[in-house]
């Protein structure tokens, strides 16, 4: 079904200045699936993520060749706005990143930046993005304190929750849970998986078991090539690629 | 489902407005760049006329100033401020480095909470305080004291000696950086190899700091070459070379002075007012240099932790050293340096002695002293053995600061006890009476408020915008950094010369009069530099991850500049903007020659009317001498009260704000 098709990179190359960050890539990705990204570091697979929704632009010194589309709409076309772009495919960084706001201004910033500003509504959906990140019965009686106050598990879910509430379609989540101990981890990974019925997502992770517990697709990358890309099963169970299998069997990386 | 299908991507909406709001921070900031141009230009043009008449080398050169006879040779002048800057550099650097050191490296975290914000307060003081406290307390001492050498009192030594008191801030905080960006692996692997602490500063963290430490003295001499009022008020002020060179108990006077006395008297577009310009442009010359010296310091300094490639001079400097010292042999250079080292020591000593003593038995007194202190320096040290050399070591830092401390508690203390008295209602509310020797000061108290309204009111929004253009639109390109420079030259730019701009551009050229506006505009443009600077900061260090978490929200560039950026910073720009205007206050020479007059009996109506100012008036009443004293301290007091509760107020709110941070 072509309508599964929420995004597709089609020979991707990207430099940072003189240096090749992504040489070709090629990969598809569905909706209401996880996807992960694996591979070593420094292997291209943040910048790979950061391409989906154009955070490279930021960066001085980046050039892009390729195409990568987004319901069929190439993201990189020279009339498109790459700020709108970024509303609909979200991002969530690797430290939780939560503004020094409270934790409802928090929330509101990017439908107030988008232009929603009725109070019945935002409370609506402070309410029920909190409750999709999993947070809501934690912080519900302390919605006005700062965000700061909150655990480092807590601030990520809030980040979530803050990239839920402006309406993206896809979620790119870059090493969420590095920064996170175990248990906080445990949660953020339940919370991707509850999320991928009504989202689709993108994840980089360095962690191999959470790549297998919670995608659907893996993609592994080395060197700024996308190495292998499958069903999560068979890329774990039977890879195809000898590089693949030696580095889900821990030999470097 | 309502987390799909939503409305297709938009198009190009978003980034033309950004480009624009980008474009308009652009222009403002570029006035920074116009403000510099048009203070060069106007500064030249105006002294094109002695130059034409005198000539460039015989008015730098010529020993005699006397305006009133068209004779113009400023090389007394230029000489008069040198001595007096070095004389500060030379008491103000030991103790700002020793309390530098202190603070840094000894001092426990509460002492250090303290001691900081103590030490910025001098810098808070305003300069007419300064020179009336030096006016009535030093320059009698000093008379007394040295009743041999000096009749009056006035000289050279006190115009160092409260020129060192308001440098010192700059040299600490300056130290202060430097020693505290030398990285902590250096302290730990000393004090691992057994060394003690002491030591460790001596030989580890001082060397490593040596060149941010050379930038905090430039900055210091800086700060102190472009001092108007408290020099003026105590050096005497006459146009002479000292006798002999070194004689410190000998009056002078500086550039700065002159402009300050000479400009009332002056009709514009003579040839007195045009030498005037000149004497200002040298002072920028001068300065321009310090601060380049200064800036390539403090950039090596940075580029020994970081490992960026040297300069080509760098390169070539230490190939040279290295060949010297292969060519001498490591011994020898030793000795060499022993010997430099201790010929400089003498001649200090037999400059300072030979001013009490005949030639020949300063000679011997020298020596001898020399050779004591080398003894003692070196066996005694021996002797004492290296615990105690620390102790002695921690207690000399920690006398030092007592020291600094005691001084601030006596300059504030002095005005306090003898202003309180003063302060009555009637005082406050009531105009001046038979020449300001008797009434009340309520006509200057509101021309101060009012000239900090109209600044605040001027350069905050300029310099906010600009600042934020700086830290977050521009890039690296040339005209980025040409407004950077500007911002540099300007932040170094004596007050004195912006109030001979305020007279030239606002005052006449534009036809202002002397009147609330021009120095209302004069002071924006001095304090432009700083308010940029601080706002620069402030939000440079707002950490990226709220920006890229921001536009990952798909804000625009300038929707995450003023809703997340500023905000972040806001309260690092409300601080420095606070700390900027509180110093404005406190200056006069900016607005003597631009918005102020000595006596009003009623308070103007416009904005092109003159006012009185708090500043303007003490300088009125002290130089004056014939007010009741009492005037003058209460006087004083409001103004210290003012600017001092505005440094309050900045501190707190760095405080309230570095806590919720924590």
């Amino acid at each position: 079904m072509i309508d599964e098709l929420t995004m597709e990179v089609k020979g991707l190359h990207l430099w940072y200045g003189e240096k090749e960050a992504l040489k070709g890539i090629s990969m598809p990705i569905r909706r209401n699936e996880i996807t992960a990204l694996i591979g070593p570091s420094g292997c291209g697979k943040s910048t790979l993520l950061r391409a989906l929704n154009r955070m490279n632009d930021i960066i001085p010194g980046c050039r892009i060749e390729g195409q990568v589309t987004f319901r069929g709409e190439d993201i990189y076309a020279s009339d498109l706005d790459a700020n709108d772009v970024r509303t609909q495919i979200g991002m969530i960084f690797q430290r939780p990143n939560p503004f020094p706001m409270s934790i409802r201004d928090n929330i509101v910033y990017g439908p107030r930046i988008h232009g929603q500003t009725k109070a019945g509504e935002l409370d609506e959906l402070v309410e029920r993005t909190l409750r999709q990140a999993a947070l809501w019965d934690e912080v519900k009686d302390q919605l006005n304190r700062s965000a700061l106050v909150l655990s480092g598990g807590q601030q990520q879910r809030l980040c979530i929750a803050r990239a839920l509430a402006v309406n993206p379609e896809v979620l790119l989540m870059d090493e969420p849970t590095s920064a996170l101990d175990p248990i906080a981890t445990a949660k953020i990974e339940e919370l991707a998986c509850e999320l991928e019925k009504n989202y689709t997502v993108v994840i980089v992770t360095h962690n191999m078991q959470q790549a297998s517990r919670i995608s659907d697709k893996t993609g592994f990358m080395l060197m700024g090539e996308l190495v292998e890309f499958g069903d999560t099963e068979s890329i774990f169970n039977k890879p195809q690629k000898e590089m693949t299998e030696r580095y889900i069997a821990g030999r470097f990386g | 489902m309502f987390a799909t299908g939503q409305q297709a991507l938009g198009k190009r909406r978003s980034a033309d407005s950004d480009r624009i709001i980008g474009w308009v921070l652009a222009a403002v900031a570029s006035l920074a760049v116009l403000t510099l141009v048009f203070i060069i230009l106007f500064i030249a043009e105006n002294s094109g006329k002695v130059i034409g008449e005198e000539g460039l080398w015989s008015f730098i050169t010529g020993g005699i100033w006397r305006p009133y006879q068209s004779e113009y040779g400023a090389s007394s002048l230029i000489t008069g401020t040198l001595l007096v800057t070095a004389g500060a550099v030379l008491f103000a650097f030991p103790l700002g480095l020793g309390l530098a050191v202190y603070l840094s490296e000894m001092a426990p975290v509460k002492v250090r909470r303290f001691l900081k914000p103590a030490v910025e307060l001098f810098a808070g003081i305003p300069s007419v305080v300064y020179g009336f406290l030096g006016l009535i307390l030093l320059v009698p001492m000093l008379a007394n004291l040295f009743s041999g050498q000096t009749t009056s009192g006035f000289c050279w030594l006190a115009g160092s000696m409260l020129l060192g008191v308001m440098a010192l801030p700059e040299i600490v905080s300056v130290s202060d950086d430097a020693l505290r960006s030398v990285p902590n692996t250096y302290r730990e692997a000393s004090l691992g190899l057994g060394a003690t602490k002491w030591e460790t500063v001596k030989k580890v963290i001082v060397p490593a700091a040596a060149p941010g430490i050379a930038a905090a003295a430039i900055l210091g001499i800086g700060r102190a070459i472009g001092e108007t009022m408290a020099v003026m008020m105590v050096t005497g002020n006459t146009a002479l070379l000292p006798e002999p060179l070194w004689n410190i108990f000998a009056t002078v006077r500086t550039l700065t002075a002159t402009i300050a006395m000479e400009m009332p008297e002056c009709v514009v577009g003579s040839t007195g007012y045009s030498a005037l310009f000149l004497l200002a442009l040298i002072l920028m010359v001068i300065i321009l240099f310090i601060n380049l010296a200064a800036r390539a310091l403090v950039a090596r300094s940075q580029r020994r932790f970081t490992g960026t490639p040297a300069g080509r001079f760098e390169i070539w400097y230490e190939k040279r050293t290295a060949q010297f010292m292969e060519v001498c042999g490591r011994h020898r250079l030793q000795l060499l340096r022993q010997a430099l080292k201790t010929a400089l020591v003498f001649v200090f000593l037999f400059f300072i002695v030979s001013l009490f003593a005949p030639f020949g038995e300063a000679v011997v007194l020298a020596a001898i002293v020399t050779a004591a202190l080398g003894l003692l320096l070196t066996d005694g040290v021996r002797r004492l053995g290296r615990r105690r050399v620390q102790t002695a070591a921690h207690c000399g830092m920690a006398a030092i600061a007592v020291f600094v401390m005691l001084l601030l508690a006596v300059i504030i203390g002095y005005v306090v006890i003898n202003g309180a008295p003063a302060l009555s209602w009637s005082f406050l509310t009531e105009f001046p009476r038979a020449g300001g020797t008797a009434g009340g000061i309520y006509p200057a108290i509101v021309g101060t408020l009012e000239l900090l309204a109209g600044t605040a009111l001027i350069a905050l929004p300029v310099g906010v915008l600009a600042g934020t253009y700086l830290a977050e639109y521009a890039g690296d390109g040339k005209i980025s950094r040409l407004i950077r420079d500007a911002v540099d030259v300007l932040n170094g730019t004596p007050s004195v010369v912006f109030g001979l701009f305020g007279l030239a551009a606002l005052v006449t050229w534009l036809g202002l009069g002397i009147s609330l506006l021009a120095g209302c505009v004069t002071l924006a443009l001095m304090v432009l530099p700083v308010i940029i600077r601080t706002t620069q900061e402030a939000v440079r260090q707002v950490p990226p991850e709220l920006r890229e978490a921001s536009r990952a929200l798909g804000a625009t560039k300038a929707q995450t500049v003023f809703h997340v950026v500023l905000p972040a910073a806001l309260s690092g720009i409300v601080t420095g903007a606070v700390l900027s205007l509180g110093r404005a206050a406190g200056e006069t020479a900016p607005i003597m020659f631009t918005a102020t007059v000595v006596i009003e009996s009623k308070l103007g109506n416009s904005i092109l009317d003159p006012v009185m100012a708090l500043p303007y008036h003490l300088y009125y009443l002290a130089s004056e001498g014939r007010a009741d004293p009492s005037m003058m301290y209460g006087t004083a007091l409001v103004l210290l009260i003012i600017v001092l509760g505005m440094f309050a107020v900045a501190t707190a709110i760095r405080i309230r704000s570095e806590r919720r941070s924590r």
